[in-house]
């Protein structure tokens, strides 16, 4: 097979955030102070030469990428301040773009103003729903209170109807993320058309897929484990709401006030916490540029941890208003959860940074794959 | 000033306007040269732009028979001015330059601009208008430093008959070099080259050694320098002492030994090393228990001659006066312990390439065999015999160096000393295995090339990759790294590593420059006037710079600019004069001069 040159991959990489990696002189330095290289995926400095040469097809084979949780090792130590850090973030924003098919990957990275614009309309529509088209099929903002005295937000937001729609947009979501991982799996084990790795060995490994998904074994070996701690935290806080509100939401969007350790309620609050402190914790890293983790930050970075925020804090405030009866408080905080979550989900998910969220478990499971991929 | 007759004379000054403004003041430039002679037009490109049509409108309505332009980089429009010269039926021949830049003209110094300008004007070369006075030379040298480079320069200087001050910090000379075993690539025995050097200083009647002092000021001129040196106190009187070593002996405090990079201990009253020069005792202020506590004395009693030690003596500071100055004052070795994933400091058997020469060498502290560090009974690490010898030793290059965590330079010795000890480690335990990690190898010298061949036909395992950490297993100490060419991680597990610690200025070198007036260059070494053509010569007239302090070097190097700085020494001392500094000229100066070389030119 021959070896393809792209002499334009550095004009198209640098769009992602890329620096300067020429200053890169090959010490090895990251390689070995790096807890998660291991030979035969060795990174970061295999996939900074991969850069420099301009060998596109074998960069995006490269599963390395995913397999690095960013502990910044590498940029501390390295003699040419070539950021090998920054560099493994900024390939992993531009694989998710080229698994992404539709081409809007690359337009959020590459462009505050699609990615903003973009947020704005689909808040917009989530708006216009609520003020517009609810009204008008007979659903209408109610100041009247239940007998306990909770607002009573399911005249206004119907559940059955919402439960529909989260599962309409979950859906969309989940087809985007499939036909990407496909791809993504066509570029990592199919594609060099050497090695086959037989179908008992994609089942039999298949159980890593869950173990990664569920509890970043990989993210825990960085020098740093806080980091990991902090991310746990969040994703278990959102997986739990995720559940909730996707499958569970008739049950869980109720007027009834329930005690405060009714799982309806503690799961709530567990999963709220987990969403602050992790959130809280990237915030002031990212604020405070304390670490290497934390000083380089992208927009995407920044875009994701805001909407993040804002939808969980306005999740707190429906919470609030709707126990207390503050009727008005309640339906403006609804509308705005509903503004900002929407958007968050249909761009963060399948096109921008929270699609590490299925890409990093497949990482793991394709790295797997490959160790027992065998020669055709 | 008054004026010769020119023809009717147009000044253009040509600028870039950058961020922080402009280099000169172009306004006081305009004022200075109206001053000097009001029928001068002057303009700027500020005021008309560059362009043909604007000039030859100028050259035309002010009947202008003679252009100078002036400026940055002036001859960038030279071409143009010329050209419509020619066109306006004008001499194009009279178009002349003053390019600031060209003379180094540095932000704020417009009196030096104001030189050059009313040079142009009156058409005399700045060269000769500047032409430096020459003074009378005192014939005394002094070197500061008495490594190998400033032995080099004190006894070139000395054989040309003339006298030197030889000024060392410690109490020998002899420098880096006396504590290394061997040098690349010929695997000379340095103490052999070195000390013969060595007693050649004490034995040459012009060269005035001073020991133990330092520098404390430096006035004067060129020619005629005024140093102030303060001689420590060494309690010990030079002249009368035999070097037996019966107060070292009977001595109770102990100190790590500089001489020994802290592999041995030695005593508060000391000899540095046994071919110290001059051969004889001194104390140690800081360590000795009767300057701290005022009670001992024990080797004031075991000295078997009268009033030879004298606890009581001060310091005290003289004054010579010198003509030239050389400044040799070499390098430090880079603290390994910046580089904490390296373990020094931590891991006993991870040593510095000092520590290890000592190692090496016949005199160390093992008589020249490879031992691990062992702890004493008290709990210190110490080389002993009785410890096992390595198996496997590890060789890590660029420690501190090209690092831009650290220095970004390279220390230009490295690589060729960590393959001299993979040489001698496989001397001296055959069936070794020595593992060397570098980035590149940088073997440029004559002979190095093959010497780098040698070692690897040597068995030794040359890996390209830098070394990442050092870390400790069952005992054992483990290198991880990248191998480059294989790309592969390695760990491997070695008994001894060895940091190959580059070269760092010393920590005096600000403050010898402040008080020398010389500049630093980056990195803290001393800067040379000219890179190519000048790198002993400073800005400075009568001062020169040679060996490791104006950049990392290695010994052959360090020699040959010794020898250098010792001719340029010599050349104004045997003509008898020194020429000032052009660079302290004053205006004043300058216009003296043109009026005087008016008639003449």
């Amino acid at each position: 097979m021959s070896t393809r040159v792209n002499p334009e991959l550095r004009n198209e990489l640098i769009k992602f955030g890329i620096g300067d990696w020429n200053a890169c002189y090959h010490c090895g330095t990251c390689t070995a102070i790096c807890p998660l290289s291991e030979n035969g995926f060795l990174f970061p400095r295999k996939k900074i030469r991969l850069m420099q040469m301009g060998l596109q097809d074998q960069l995006t084979a490269s599963v390395e990428p995913w397999l690095c949780y960013y502990c910044g090792d590498c940029t501390e130590t390295c003699p040419r301040d070539a950021n090998p850090g920054e560099l493994m973030m900024s390939l992993r924003r531009y694989l998710t773009s080229v698994y992404d098919w539709t081409g809007l990957s690359k337009k959020f990275y590459t462009s505050k103003v699609w990615e903003i614009a973009f947020i704005l309309v689909f808040a917009a529509l989530v708006t216009a729903f609520f003020l517009v088209l609810l009204p008008s099929m007979g659903y209408h903002f109610t100041k009247e209170l239940t007998a306990e005295g909770g607002v009573k937000v399911n005249s206004f937001a119907p559940p059955d109807l919402v439960e529909w729609l989260d599962w309409g947009m979950a859906i969309t979501v989940a087809c985007l993320l499939v036909s990407n991982i496909l791809r993504m799996y066509y570029n990592i084990v199919w594609k060099s058309g050497k090695t086959t790795v037989s179908l008992w060995v994609h089942i039999r490994e298949f159980w890593l897929l869950i173990f990664n998904f569920g509890v970043q074994p990989k993210f825990s070996k960085c020098s740093n484990r806080n980091y990991w701690g902090a991310h746990w935290l969040l994703m278990s806080g959102y997986v739990i709401m995720f559940i909730l509100i996707v499958v569970y939401l008739p049950w869980f969007q109720t007027e009834k006030i329930h005690a405060w350790w009714h799982p309806q309620r503690s799961l709530g609050y567990y999963a709220t916490f987990g969403l602050l402190f992790g959130l809280s914790f990237a915030f002031i890293g990212r604020l405070r540029k304390s670490s290497v983790k934390f000083r380089f930050s992208h927009v995407s970075d920044w875009l994701f941890i805001v909407m993040l925020t804002l939808t969980v804090v306005t999740g707190i405030l429906v919470h609030i208003f709707r126990i207390n009866g503050m009727a008005s408080a309640t339906y403006v905080c609804y509308i705005a959860h509903i503004a900002v979550l929407v958007p968050m989900i249909l761009i963060e998910v399948p096109f921008s940074k929270w699609s590490h969220l299925a890409y990093r478990p497949f990482a793991a499971y394709f790295q797997q794959l490959q160790k027992f991929a065998v020669p055709r | 000033m008054d004026m010769k007759n020119h023809p009717q004379t147009g000044l253009f000054f040509h600028y870039t306007v950058t961020s922080n403004g402009n280099h000169i003041d172009y306004k006081e430039l305009a004022s200075y040269v109206a001053g000097m002679d009001p029928s001068v037009k002057v303009w700027t490109c500020a005021e008309v732009p560059c362009t043909e049509a604007h000039i030859r409108e100028q050259i035309g309505s002010e009947n202008l028979e003679r252009l100078i332009l002036a400026g940055e980089m002036p001859g960038l429009v030279k071409p143009l001015f010329t050209k419509c010269m020619a066109l306006e039926k004008k001499d194009p021949a009279n178009v002349s330059i003053v390019s600031f830049s060209e003379y180094g003209i540095r932000k704020g110094e417009t009196d030096r601009a104001k030189q050059l300008l009313a040079c142009a004007l009156n058409e005399i070369p700045f060269e000769i208008a500047a032409m430096p006075e020459e003074v009378p030379v005192n014939p005394a040298t002094l070197v500061i430093g008495g490594g190998i480079t400033g032995i080099q320069a004190a006894l070139e200087i000395a054989y040309a008959n003339f006298p030197v001050y030889l000024l060392e910090k410690t109490g020998t000379i002899g420098g880096k070099m006396a504590t290394f075993d061997k040098t690349f690539p010929t695997l000379d025995c340095a103490a052999c080259i070195l000390t013969p050097k060595m007693v050649e200083v004490n034995q040459q009647p012009n060269i005035r050694l001073m020991t133990y002092s330092e520098v404390t000021g430096v006035s004067g001129v060129p020619g005629d320098y005024k140093v102030k040196v303060l001689k420590k106190a060494r309690k010990v009187n030079v002249n009368t002492c035999i070097g037996c070593g019966t107060c070292a002996e009977k001595c109770p405090a102990s100190v790590p030994s500089e001489f020994d990079a802290g592999t041995t201990l030695r005593k508060a009253i000391y000899m540095p090393f046994p071919q110290a020069v001059p051969n004889k005792y001194m104390v140690d202020a800081d360590s000795c228990i009767y300057l701290k506590t005022g009670k001992c004395k024990a080797c004031v009693k075991a000295c078997p001659v009268p009033n030879c030690i004298n606890l009581d003596e001060q310091d005290e500071t003289v004054e010579i006066n010198v003509g030239n100055i050389i400044v040799a004052t070499g390098y430090k070795p880079f603290d390994a312990k910046r580089v904490p994933q390296y373990g020094f400091g931590k891991f006993p058997n991870v040593v510095t390439s000092l520590e290890f020469e000592r190692l090496l060498n016949a005199s160390g502290p093992t008589g020249g065999n490879i031992h691990l560090r062992s702890v004493d009974k008290k709990g210190n690490p110490v080389f002993t015999t009785d410890a096992p010898q390595p198996e496997r030793i590890a060789i890590v290059h660029c420690v501190g160096s090209r690092d831009k965590n650290y220095n970004k330079y390279c220390s230009r010795v490295c690589c060729m000393y960590s393959l001299k000890f993979a040489h001698l480690i496989l001397d001296k335990i055959s069936d070794a295995e020595v593992y060397e990690y570098f980035i590149d190898m940088r073997s440029f010298g004559k002979g190095y090339e093959e010497f780098y061949e040698r070692i690897r036909e040597e068995n030794v395992n040359i890996i390209r990759g830098k070394t990442a950490k050092v870390e400790e297993s069952k005992g054992k100490l483990v290198i991880r790294g990248e191998d480059i060419l294989k790309a592969e991680v390695i760990e491997q597990e070695v008994d001894m590593v060895v940091l190959s610690v580059g070269l760092e200025p010393c920590d005096e070198t600000a403050r010898l420059a402040e008080m020398l007036k010389i500049p630093q260059s980056e990195g803290g070494w001393f800067e040379e006037s000219n890179y190519n053509t000048s790198s002993t010569g400073t800005f400075r007239g009568g001062i020169f710079i040679a060996g490791a302090c104006q950049g990392p070097k290695d010994i052959p190097d360090c020699v040959a600019q010794g020898s250098a700085a010792a001719a340029r020494a010599i050349r104004s001392v045997m003509k008898g004069t020194i020429p000032l500094d052009v660079i302290e000229l004053p205006l004043a100066q300058i216009e003296k001069r043109i009026k005087e070389l008016q008639p003449v030119i």
